[in-house]
């Protein structure tokens, strides 16, 4: 007692025993586990045993410790077993209580015969008799209910569908201030109806199709059989069905898997969130590509204005929406050009300058102890700070992170001598002019093209930059969206559009895309406005004298 | 077979316009004016018309051979070792074209705007981009020489008629030049400024049939000459006959010329975009079409294997003229004054040939169609 109270007291500056501690460590892989999963994907057929069964759902869902799967066994009027199988959370439970358990365990026509049950018994809308075992597990992962007979060999899969799901909202990165105010979920079913809300036709076609052999989500491709070009669907599904990975959730994850070049810098697939803007699409002939778990539809194919477009111009008349598409063209070169240009003039070619303003520029930097091209990667660095912080902060302090670029960045800067006040003008422009580019992905990739112009221009002026745009357009002019060559909007000529860069008013707009060679070319006659051409019913002629 | 690909006839008129009409950005204008003075607009329309009648010769050679390009009918014609021969020097010709204009362009940027960057740095950093634009084929090439041409056309057309207010057109007095014998012999001798027609000759399989390359060619003779006579006035009425004799580019000297208020002067800026796309592609146009004729003449597949070793024997022809005036004096007087004997009087020769041995093409079904 007294050396237990001795060694307490000692302890702070005594040796201490180092405990024995084992640590954790990942064993090696055990392959023979693959073996039975591909088990699973093998077209087994069901069984005609009950336990059977059982042992197969209890097996295939590792039911032992997995809580989800729920089995509920139990026994029809004739007192022949029976058990339903489902995942909990994936189910509306109200519908397997009503319309599968209750009929199924009062009805006095299971005496008869049980193969009534499918026709008579379960009074959900959807059923279907499945005899594969993987496509009864598919079935319940999808949230459907599978309900098993003893002696029988197959299931009845009812459509049981119950996940929570977020409501149709407001568009978050693609606002319009005229124009349709809906956007995507990530329920695939919601997302199609919400695109058959806008295009009522019964040529409107949707096919679901499976990615990803881990979580198998599901994709659906929407377009309009009769306008699209049959090739176009062949293609994309082709595309999707040759993908063999493990997990694909979204159209983000779909669209790197599938589009043309992936490795070039800027994409060639169109990735939306609202459905009319797809709908547009898919009425002009192309495809759209929506995949369970995201609120973004992916179109295809596609020309570079067709990412320098934005929904709202559709909506506009057609002197503002063309007037909106000069201010992005224009923005589009600010975006990608303004720092290299800027670097190369105060760098290699100040006699372009008119002298007040290289004045201006020279007292500005005056007190400035970096190079230029420092001064621009700083300013560059901070911008992305600033806005890649805005993105993770939460809501409510957007704004103060706002407050606080605009004072590091801005005013602190320019005090502190880091950076010259005609710089920020310049990425101040220059990040405006980012954010008009509708897309993201696209905006994102001018972002990367601007730096490489920036150090062009750092190195070799003018000269530089004029290599960059020529090594920019031979990547330009080589990419194709499925066939389509990306620059189609001048290369190779098509036939004339009418909206394009130059937006026509909307009844001049007469033809369809013809890069993508829809199956009717005529989107409208020659005169849409029909009523020109006739007389109002109430009307005078100028010669007429007033009554 | 042709690999090379297939492009329509804005394409293939933008190829061909864009290499002749480049030459107004370098030291064409000037050597022009030195040697007939005030009648170089017209000199020039007199080598553009000469170039037409060399095409229409092309024309009914290339009519009578459907379906083949120069390569195979010099050496239907004239037998495989002479015709190899040919095609070799052909080849031989547009690597020299290559390396000199991109020399001419480099002691040109050297003189204007980078005096103190070493010349190896630009000629490393262009023989890149025409290496990659080579790469990727003529395809490519023929759609970044439509968007080059429409950069040029605006480019130039802004210089232009930006300048106009420092144009007095009486400077065009006297209208004869150096009188008519000379702008008669430098208009001949001056229609190979224009003989980058017979790359149409080269790479017809690329240019959908006869008619394409009849229409190609004339648009494009018929815009180059215009364009350059144009620009020629106007250098001539900023400038006149003896200044405009001196200057190193005359379409830079116009660009520095141009005032409008303080802030919106000397716009150099734009004619170098412009000079410098439009070199690029100049230059790679030339250098795809000497691997590519390379190739034609010995039966080579693939024309990428060569692209290390004829680069490098491009930058050897940029780096052999000691300066510029070897290279105005020389390199260029060869390509712009004595080329057309080769491009266009063997072409004539052969045709010649072709007729007394009675040697003509056979047309298939696909060709007639």
């Amino acid at each position: 007692m007294k050396n237990a109270f001795l060694k307490k007291i000692l302890t702070p500056i005594s040796y201490k025993n180092i405990p024995n501690v084992k640590e954790f460590y990942i064993p090696e892989v055990n392959e023979n586990a693959e073996k039975s999963k591909e088990n699973l994907e093998k077209e087994i057929s069901v069984s005609g045993s009950i336990n059977d069964n059982l042992n197969f759902i209890k097996t295939a869902f590792n039911f032992e410790n997995n809580k989800d799967i729920i089995i509920r066994e139990f026994k029809l009027q004739n007192k022949k077993d029976a058990f339903i199988a489902y995942l909990d959370g994936m189910v509306d439970r109200n519908i397997i209580n009503n319309f599968i358990l209750r009929p199924l365990m009062n009805d006095p026509s299971s005496l008869n015969t049980e193969d009534s049950i499918f026709e008579r018994v379960i009074e959900t809308n959807q059923a279907k008799k499945l005899t594969i075992q993987k496509d009864v597990i598919y079935g319940i992962l999808t949230g459907d209910t599978a309900v098993y007979l003893d002696g029988k060999d197959y299931y009845v899969l009812c459509e049981t569908k119950g996940f929570e799901k977020r409501a149709v909202d407001k568009p978050h990165n693609e606002a319009v201030i005229k124009g349709s105010q809906e956007a995507f979920s990530e329920n695939l079913r919601t997302n199609i109806t919400l695109i058959r809300k806008i295009i009522k036709n019964n040529n409107l076609t949707t096919e679901f199709l499976e990615i990803g052999d881990e979580n198998r989500n599901l994709c659906a491709i929407t377009y309009l059989k009769g306008i699209i070009n049959p090739a176009i669907v062949d293609e994309v599904k082709r595309r999707i069905n040759g993908i063999k990975t493990d997990f694909i959730n979204g159209s983000g994850m779909l669209e790197q898997f599938i589009e043309d070049s992936p490795m070039s810098i800027i994409p060639t697939v169109l990735s939306t969130e609202r459905p009319d803007v797809v709908a547009s699409h898919i009425v002009e002939g192309k495809i759209s590509i929506i995949a369970e778990g995201t609120p973004f539809a992916i179109i295809v194919p596609i020309t570079i204005s067709a990412l320098l477009v934005s929904p709202e111009d559709s909506a506009l008349r057609w002197q503002y929406g063309t007037l909106l598409r000069i201010i992005r063209i224009i923005a589009l070169f600010l975006a990608t050009l303004l720092p290299g240009i800027y670097i190369a003039i105060t760098t290699y070619h100040q006699e372009m300058i008119p002298t007040e303003l290289l004045l201006a520029i020279a007292i500005a930097r005056e007190n400035v102890p970096f190079p230029t091209i420092v001064e621009i990667l700083l300013m560059e660095f901070s911008f992305e700070l600033i806005r890649e912080a805005g993105v993770r902060i939460p809501g409510m302090l957007g704004t103060t992170i706002g407050i606080i670029g605009v004072l590091v960045v801005g005013q602190a800067s320019v005090q502190a001598d880091l950076v010259s006040p005609v710089l920020i003008v310049i990425i101040a422009t220059t990040g405006l002019a980012n954010y008009t580019i509708p897309d993201f992905s696209f905006s994102t990739g001018i972002r990367i093209i601007r730096l490489f112009f920036i150090i062009l221009g750092a190195f070799l002026g003018f000269y530089g930059i004029s290599i960059g745009i020529v090594i920019l357009l031979s990547f330009l002019v080589d990419m194709k969206s499925f066939g389509v060559p990306f620059l189609s909007i001048s290369i190779p000529k098509t036939r004339k559009s009418f909206n394009k860069f130059i937006k026509y008013p909307i009844w001049k707009q007469e033809l369809r895309p013809d890069e993508v060679n829809p199956l009717k070319l005529r989107r409208q006659p020659k005169v849409s406005r029909r009523w020109i051409q006739e007389n109002p019913k109430s009307s005078y002629d100028r010669k007429d004298e007033d009554e | 077979m042709n690999n090379e690909g297939k492009f329509g006839l804005i394409e293939t008129i933008s190829i061909v316009t864009i290499v002749i009409v480049s030459k107004i950005l370098f030291t064409s204008e000037s050597v022009v004016v030195d040697f007939v003075g005030t009648a170089a607009w017209y000199m020039t329309l007199l080598s553009c018309f000469t170039s037409i009648i060399f095409f229409l010769i092309l024309y009914i050679l290339m009519k009578r051979f459907p379906g083949k390009n120069l390569i195979e009918i010099f050496q239907l014609v004239t037998g495989k070792i002479v015709g190899k021969l040919l095609g070799f020097l052909f080849a031989l010709y547009f690597l020299y074209y290559a390396g000199s204009n991109l020399r001419e362009f480099i002691e040109m940027i050297k003189a204007y705007s980078y005096p103190y960057t070493a010349t190896s740095l630009f000629l490393v950093t262009f023989i890149i981009v025409t290496l990659l634009l080579s790469y990727k084929g003529l395809e490519n090439i023929a759609r970044i020489s439509y968007i080059t041409l429409i950069i040029f056309i605006i480019g130039i057309s802004t210089i232009l008629l930006l300048a106009l207010p420092n144009a007095n057109f009486l400077y065009l007095r006297p209208y004869l030049g150096y009188g008519v014998k000379s702008t008669l012999y430098y208009g001949l001798l001056r229609s190979s400024s224009y003989d980058e027609i017979i790359i149409l000759a080269l790479i017809i399989k690329s240019v959908h049939g006869l008619k394409n390359f009849k229409i190609a060619g004339l648009i494009s003779l018929g815009i180059a000459g215009l364009v350059s006579s144009i620009s020629l006035v106007i250098y001539l009425a900023i400038f006149q006959h003896d200044m405009g004799a001196e200057n190193l580019s005359g379409m830079f000297q116009i660009s520095r010329t141009i005032y409008f208020n303080i802030y919106f002067q000397r716009l150099e800026s734009i004619f170098l975009f412009t000079w410098v796309i439009t070199s690029l592609v100049t230059v790679s146009i030339g250098f795809y079409v000497s691997i590519s004729t390379y190739c034609k003449t010995f039966n080579i597949a693939d024309h990428r294997p060569l692209l290390l070793p004829f680069s490098f024997l491009m930058y050897i022809i940029a780096l052999k003229p000691k300066d510029i005036s070897e290279i105005i004096y020389t390199n260029m007087a060869i390509v712009r004054e004595y080329s057309g004997m080769l491009l266009y009087l063997v072409p004539t020769l052969v045709l010649i040939i072709a007729f007394i041995t009675n040697k003509r093409g056979v047309v298939n079904n696909e060709e007639k169609a």
